[in-house]
């Protein structure tokens, strides 16, 4: 029974992992742009709702005000760090240590305010009960999944049938087309930063009411994603969801043989065998040399 | 007040010769390692077991904690040779999260979470050097000959080579550059020299545990290059100094209480990254791009 | 048969599903300039790609002084004496002119060059010789990010010079020249052929075509469609039609 409680719980993770994965991936797969602070937009998102229920809001205020926070700093991002750095150089390393020293000072801002220590939100939603034998459950792994499976179908009719949507797609491999077709290309990069970032927001409320916030969170978002995003092959949001997932569920199965020290090392040990073995990840295009 | 002097310059001194290593990555190979600090532990770990087990020799530690370190590069240059930029960084901090872990859970060679511990006084051909003038000094000869090293490699054809693949590596395959041998060389030498930062760092603090070793630090360091400059000799230590006296000198600021300092610190290297990087992309002490 | 410096025999690629290159046979002839001609996207840049080992061909086979060189790398190929420029120029932006140069004659991958003093005086007489040609000697000690565009191109040019190759690969080395360096541009490759450098160029404008190329291999949607003298190529109307855009049916 410990294996199957432990898929359960690793697929609960992976549904948190794949959505806040698929929005570094839209991102990057859209604006070419290594977004490595999107770990941050988590962090604040999650803050943003642990303030709110702390201040006694209902939850859906909470929600809202995590999502304004997100969405916020993934487009400030954009605008105010990225866009200002690819205008004079725009090097793939520049982009990279500004970004990641974003992460810094929100990881530290968050430390100066909230305390080093965890926060959790109570919620009746985690109560775990008996579903089988030996196997407990809480309600909010059914919200979990839904949420993600919900989201997912959302984006993908997003990008599918929408005009804006099939522009993000085409944003990295052709611009010129874009301006065929009157899209700005600077929208819609706004558009991907925007969305990408409220992605995470479902994750960083669920993290909040179950295993809780602390400021070396967006540290951990930030190589999730990164992992996930590799392991999926770079740029596809589907091998990104799948991949979060597969983290997710690796991390937890792993305890079941070994210490869980060893958890968090797992998904890394999957990220370093799919780049010498397979760089290419689950759904992308070749990438070696 | 002389002894906390003295502490902080030999602490300046390990650092010096840690950042100059990192900058042969990052500055002139463009190899973008954000697991230095792994190394820096295989040397530190190394040197103390060397120290507790057999002799407290620095010399011997140095050189054991730069082979080995230097040997396990190998696990940083085979990835750096499939895939380069995002995916390299992306690997480079999978190789930094397995260390930590390793570092913590290999009790019997690493000591665990409780570390290494009565690492015993330094001695140099059987002669003491524990007195902290007498280390500093040695620590700074040490930081000299990297240095000087550093120097005449990068001037050298050696150095044309790693910053040629840097600018343009197809450019550099192109007028008969072997890149991944070149690029296999160049990490294990800044790895090499990781490692001796790290038995001289072992000697210096008497304990080492994993705490040194992490993502925070790997950070710290990159950091210290980045502000500094990259690709130049002065960059990474002018780095060291800004970031090691930060602390201090925020601890001389009455209106930050003491358990903030470090998130404070923290939050101005951070920024001060990413101001940099918009505004100075090639660092203080780096020269300003002078494009046309 | 003497060896020929490069031919390429039923060379293929596919990008995707896309064919950038077909069945695509080229000699070229020891000390002569050969000329690439065709429309965008007529696999030209695909072909010496292919040639220095940069991408992998779906089938076929380059010979370089009659060997060879299938599955080697793009540096060995390079130490044949095989050397080429690029479109986007690819030069060491970081580096001055000098060490851009010197950059690229020095083959050891290991922490120093093999032969003493004597070897490194003739690479430096070497690069000294290189600039002068290219007349970028007063600017030796210039980063090569900072030069202006027509300077840029010479350094390119010099790179390839320093080598002492044989066989240069060139990819539109010409493109936005003022007329004057142009003219510097024609003469240098003139001397090049000259002193029996084998010369592949890629190039759009007919003008310096005509003037440097004794052959031209006309190629377009990845395939050869005709080779021979300029004259004979350049008056055939439909070559030409295609040339300037009008697609066959």
């Amino acid at each position: 029974m410990l294996f199957l409680q432990l898929l359960f719980n690793g697929i609960q993770t992976g549904a948190i992992y794949a959505l806040t994965a698929a929005g570094f991936a839209l991102i990057f797969g859209a604006t070419r742009i290594f977004h490595v602070a999107h770990g941050a937009s988590f962090a604040l998102a999650g803050y943003a709702f642990l303030m709110c229920s702390q201040a006694g809001l209902p939850w859906p205020v909470g929600c809202l005000a995590a999502l304004a926070v997100a969405v916020a700093f993934g487009l400030g991002m954009d605008a105010f760090i990225y866009r200002p750095i690819q205008r004079h150089e725009g090097s793939f390393f520049t982009v990279f240590v500004a970004a990641f020293g974003m992460t810094i000072v929100v990881q530290s801002l968050i430390e100066i305010g909230f305390g080093r220590g965890f926060a959790v939100v109570p919620s009746a939603l985690t109560m775990a009960k008996e579903v089988m034998p030996g196997l407990y459950l809480a309600n909010i792994f059914w919200v979990a999944v839904g949420v993600a499976v919900v989201l997912f179908a959302i984006v993908g009719l997003f990008l599918e049938r929408t005009r804006a949507g099939i522009g993000l797609r085409a944003l990295s491999e052709n611009p010129e087309l874009l301006r065929a077709y009157g899209l700005s290309s600077r929208k819609l990069s706004a558009l991907a930063f925007g969305l990408g970032s409220a992605l995470t927001v479902p994750g960083a409320v669920l993290t909040a009411v179950t295993s809780g916030l602390q400021p070396a969170i967006s540290a951990q978002v930030m190589l999730i994603s990164l992992a996930s995003a590799v392991v999926g092959g770079i740029g596809s949001l589907r091998g990104a969801a799948l991949a979060g997932l597969l983290l997710g569920v690796v991390e937890n199965l792993v305890i079941s043989v070994l210490d869980t020290q060893w958890s968090s090392a797992a998904g890394f040990v999957v990220l370093f065998i799919f780049i010498l073995f397979k760089p290419s990840g689950l759904f992308g295009q070749a990438v070696t040399r | 007040m002389i002894a906390y002097l003295l502490n902080l310059a030999t602490l300046a001194t390990v650092f010096g010769i840690l950042a100059a290593s990192l900058n042969l990555l990052i500055g002139y190979a463009g190899i973008f390692s954000i697991a230095h600090a792994v190394f820096f532990g295989i040397g530190a770990y190394t040197g103390a077991q060397l120290a507790i087990l057999f002799i407290p020799d620095v010399l011997l530690a140095c050189l054991a904690g730069g082979v080995l370190a230097g040997a396990l590069s190998l696990c940083l240059a085979l990835p750096a040779l499939r895939v380069r930029g995002e995916y390299f960084v992306a690997a480079s901090l999978g190789l930094q999260m397995m260390a930590v872990t390793l570092f913590s859970e290999a009790h019997s060679l690493t000591g665990g979470h409780g570390g290494l511990v009565g690492i015993p006084m330094p001695t140099l051909f059987g002669i003491d050097i524990s007195e902290p003038a007498t280390f500093l000094v040695f620590c700074l000869l040490v930081l000299g000959g990297v240095l000087l090293a550093i120097r005449m490699l990068m001037r050298g054809s050696f150095g044309r080579a790693l910053m040629a693949i840097r600018d343009s590596e197809s450019a550099a395959e192109a007028f008969g550059k072997d890149v991944p041998r070149l690029k296999t060389l160049a990490v294990g030498l800044g790895c090499t020299l990781a490692g001796v930062a790290g038995a001289l760092f072992a000697f210096y603090m008497a304990f080492v545990n994993v705490e040194s070793f992490t993502l925070e630090q790997s950070i710290l360091v990159m950091a210290m290059v980045i502000i500094g400059g990259t690709a130049t000799l002065a960059g990474p230590l002018v780095g060291v100094l800004l970031l090691l006296l930060l602390p201090a000198a925020l601890s001389f600021l009455p209106f930050i209480p003491p358990t903030q300092i470090g998130a404070v610190q923290q939050l101005i290297y951070g920024g001060a990254m990413t101001l940099l990087m918009i505004f100075r992309p090639a660092g203080l002490a780096g020269q300003s791009t002078g494009r046309r | 048969m003497t060896d020929l410096p490069l031919s390429v025999r039923g060379l293929n690629k596919k990008f995707g599903g896309l064919t950038a290159v077909q069945d695509v046979d080229l000699d070229l002839q020891a000390g002569i300039c050969t000329a690439l001609v065709g429309p965008n996207g007529a696999g030209k840049t695909t072909i010496f790609n292919l040639i220095t080992g940069n991408i992998p061909p779906d089938a076929g086979e380059v010979l370089v002084n009659g060997k060879p060189v299938r599955g080697m790398v793009p540096h060995r190929i390079a130490r044949m004496g095989v050397a080429r420029s690029f479109q986007d120029l690819r030069l060491f932006g970081r580096m001055s002119v000098r060490d851009n140069v010197l950059a690229a004659i020095e083959h050891s991958a290991w922490l120093w060059q093999p032969g003493g003093g004597a070897a490194r005086r003739a690479r430096e007489a070497a690069v000294d010789a290189a600039l002068d040609r290219t007349g970028l000697t007063a600017l030796a000690d210039a980063r090569a990010a900072d030069l202006a565009y027509a300077e840029r191109k010479f350094l390119s040019m010099a790179r390839i010079l320093a080598t002492g190759g044989r066989i240069w690969l060139l990819d539109e080395p010409a493109s936005g020249l003022d007329p004057h360096s142009r003219a510097r541009f024609v003469s240098l490759v003139r001397s090049a052929v000259a002193d029996g450098v084998t010369i592949c160029l890629i190039e759009h404008n007919l003008d310096i075509v005509t003037e440097l190329a004794t052959r031209i291999a006309f190629l377009d949607r990845g395939a050869k469609l005709a080779e021979g003298e300029p004259q004979a190529i350049l008056r055939d109307p439909e070559l030409i039609g295609i040339y300037f855009g009008e697609r066959r049916t």
